[in-house]
């Protein structure tokens, strides 16, 4: 019993783990985290979407602050240009309908750099984040490649760069894809055997492992080449942001601010 | 009163019947013999409907024994089915089933019970359909025919299992008054062959006319039986003669 | 919306069929549980009714989306973990049948005690009198009869069970609507898709509700 409580708090930990790069259940948008920059620009207050929880890229942490990697980029990279911002933490799919009708003018929440977002409207900045997907097996499990598995089912969550992922190994390899919509959905089919393997970005993975404490192995081996998470506008007009987004992100990689960043919480 | 050199149908013996706290039968006994035609008369709530239901124990006896057919049917042990194939009732609302049409009403209980072939069922269905003046309604729904064409079916149905005896609840009390005739005449030609019937009813006259045995009930208990012409003409209870000068 | 259709239709319409599968899966045994289950709520025997009340109680006061959770993860690994058995892991489409069978089963259920309870209750007591069994006599007589009243809600229950089987997209079956989301992410274009989906439960369920009407004129042919 003890163990299936830790298992249930772990579920509700990751609960929400909100769709990586795809669409994600939770629309609504209750957690309105406003981190302002104490440095002094022109005037103007840009307002910043992200998702709800993508946990490392952004979450609310035990105290209640609304925290990640994204989080504390968009931070550091308006304090190098000194533009004032605020962070709006919508949800995915709401960040993205925020964008597109002005209400936000521009989005961070650990969105993949890919051709077909760019072809139906988005336009990125350069890449912050080099996220790979892998595949991810029970701890116990006889699993050490996509050859093992023919014949078997696999779990994705819809949308994501993992399903594509899987998508592109299944004729090859021979198995079958089941889709979920969440991401601690997919691991349960996973830890109960419903499915062998998930497809799932490495980072998000990884910190879900060790949040949940769950018993499941990343294969390291099957990496793939990754895409790149990038900032994103929708609106042409907002070219600005994405200009200083660039230069921001070049000046504090090069001062070790960035690295300072991603050690924080990837360890 | 009783043809004692008769076989006893019906025993009844220091039955009662409870509704939760409500006793609807104190204690009654009687015997009933073989071709006797006995109406119960009395005020209504005077248990004789619950009476009439506890001899196919179509109600839960609470108490006391009653025999039927030589079964004592408040033994848990007997088969009341087996006992009720051989007892007809026939109900105030008539209870046709109104999913089949009249020959089906007639022949599920023969067929289903092995009593008969379907060519066997079918044949006397006609015979007693005939019988009761009814033999061009066997194709006709229930909700086709009148209240009397209901209950002359309903008689023919339960005289399709072919029983010993006969039970009647009240079978005229729902009927329009021009058609009760057609179901007295039913009911008095059965009696005229010889079927033991048991017979509650408000019907003074069929009682005078038909019955070999007359019985008041008031307040769960038989208060006075007798042929018709001592209870009905001649009353001793005081009870008896209140109810008698109500209804006459 | 034409191009996703002509891309897409075949694998939305495989996917109808996956919903059609479940749902006709989940309807039968939703019967058989319905029928058990409104039968015992008539019976004269406390500890039937009292199982039936707790079986239509329990199923309806859950939504079927916790169902779903409870019996295709849920119950595996309360017996993986919790008494070592790792037999039973039920697949998308097992624990699908149950959910929808259980759900529906419940207000089936509730359809049949009321069809059951609406047909007069001297037609039992007729049919017993004649010396049919109790089991004989509620299938020739009062059952046909419950049926017929039971008609118009069964199919209305039916169609809510067919729409009902797109919570199943939950636990990655891949009925019309776990895959119109997979098309939505592919497509980004969530207007031609949900609009085509759409369609597709519409003209299932139309044609459902006319064969209804159908069953139900013929039912009543020569009666009342």
């Amino acid at each position: 019993m003890k163990k299936a409580l830790s298992l249930l708090m772990a579920a509700t930990l990751a609960l929400g783990l909100a769709a990586c790069g795809g669409n994600s259940a939770n629309g609504d948008a209750n957690n309105d985290a406003a981190n302002s920059s104490d440095a002094s620009g022109d005037g103007k207050t840009w307002v910043i979407a992200s998702d709800t929880v993508f946990k490392p890229f952004e979450y609310t942490d035990a105290s209640g602050n609304f925290v990640g990697i994204d989080v504390d980029l968009v931070a550091a990279i308006a304090e190098d240009q000194g533009f004032n911002y605020e962070i709006k933490s919508l949800g995915w799919d709401a960040a993205i309908a925020a964008c597109q009708a002005g209400q936000a003018d521009g989005m961070i929440a650990g969105a993949s750099i890919t051709d077909e977002r760019k072809e139906s409207g988005w336009i990125f900045s350069d890449g912050y984040y080099q996220a790979t997907q892998t595949m991810t097996v029970a701890e116990d499990s006889d699993i050490t490649g996509f050859e093992d598995l023919s014949g078997k089912t696999v779990a994705v969550k819809t949308g994501t760069q993992g399903a594509a992922y899987a998508e592109s190994l299944k004729d090859q390899y021979g198995f079958e894809i089941t889709y979920f919509e969440d991401s601690p959905t997919m691991y349960q089919a996973v830890l109960g055997g419903q499915t062998v393997a998930c497809f799932e970005d490495t980072p998000i993975m990884a910190s879900s492992i060790k949040d949940g404490d769950l018993a499941l192995k990343i294969l390291e081996d099957t990496a793939n080449e990754g895409a790149p998470y990038g900032f994103a506008i929708f609106n042409a007009d907002n070219q600005e942001l994405i200009d200083m987004f660039n230069a921001g992100l070049a000046n504090i990689k090069e001062n070790g601010k960035y690295d300072e960043i991603i050690a924080k919480y990837l360890g | 009163m009783a043809e004692t050199n008769k076989q006893v149908k019906i025993h009844v013996a220091n039955l009662k019947k409870n509704f939760g706290d409500l006793e609807v039968l104190k204690d009654v006994s009687i015997d009933i013999h073989e071709g006797e035609v006995v109406v119960i008369l009395g005020p209504s709530g005077s248990g004789k409907s619950t009476f009439l239901r506890c001899l196919n124990r179509l109600e839960e006896i609470t108490g006391g024994t009653v025999i039927v057919d030589g079964y004592d049917i408040t033994d848990k042990k007997t088969n009341i089915n087996k006992v009720r194939e051989n007892v007809g009732m026939v109900f105030q609302l008539f209870n046709l089933f109104n999913n089949l049409d009249v020959m089906g009403n007639m022949m599920l209980a023969p067929t289903e019970l092995k009593k008969a072939t379907k060519e066997e069922a079918r044949e006397n269905a006609m015979r007693l359909l005939k019988r009761v003046g009814l033999a061009d309604k066997a194709d006709a729904f229930p909700a086709q025919l009148s209240g009397g064409q209901k209950q002359r079916v309903a008689i023919a149905r339960a005289l399709a299992m072919n029983p010993d005896i006969m039970l009647f609840d009240e079978p005229t009390s729902a009927l329009d008054p021009e058609m009760v005739g057609e179901v007295l005449q039913v009911m008095q030609g059965l009696a005229k062959e010889g079927m033991t019937m048991v017979v509650v009813t408000h019907e003074i006259g069929f009682a005078r006319e038909v019955a070999s045995r007359v019985i008041f009930m008031e307040g769960g208990y038989i208060v006075e039986q007798g042929t018709p012409d001592e209870v009905i003409n001649h009353p001793k209870e005081p009870r008896t003669i209140d109810f008698l000068s109500k209804v006459l | 919306m034409i191009q996703i259709f002509t891309d897409y239709g075949p694998l939305l319409l495989q996917a109808l069929g996956q919903t059609l599968l479940l749902t006709l899966l989940g309807l039968f045994f939703a019967c058989i549980l319905g029928l058990i289950f409104g039968i015992m709520s008539v019976l004269k025997n406390r500890v039937c009714n009292v199982i039936s009340t707790i079986f239509v109680d329990v199923i309806r006061g859950v939504p079927m989306i916790v169902l779903a959770f409870y019996v295709y993860l849920g119950i595996p690994y309360l017996l993986k973990n919790g008494w070592g058995l790792t037999g039973f892991v039920p697949t998308a489409l097992q624990a699908g049948t149950i959910c929808l069978a259980l759900n529906c089963g419940a207000y089936m259920a509730e359809i049949i005690r009321a069809g059951i309870q609406s047909v007069d209750k001297g037609q039992m007591e007729a049919a017993r009198s004649l010396g049919l069994p109790y089991w004989k006599a509620m299938q020739r007589v009062v059952l046909p009869q419950a049926i017929r009243t039971m008609i118009p809600s069964i199919i209305n229950q039916f169609i809510i069970t067919l729409k009902d089987s797109s919570i199943l997209s939950v636990i990655g079956f891949p009925e019309l609507v776990n895959t119109a989301k997979n098309v939505v992410a592919i497509t980004f274009d969530s207007f031609a898709v949900w609009t085509i989906v759409a369609l597709m439960y519409l003209i299932v369920i139309t044609l459902l509700s006319r064969f209804a009407k159908i069953m139900e004129r013929r039912l009543n042919r020569g009666r009342d």
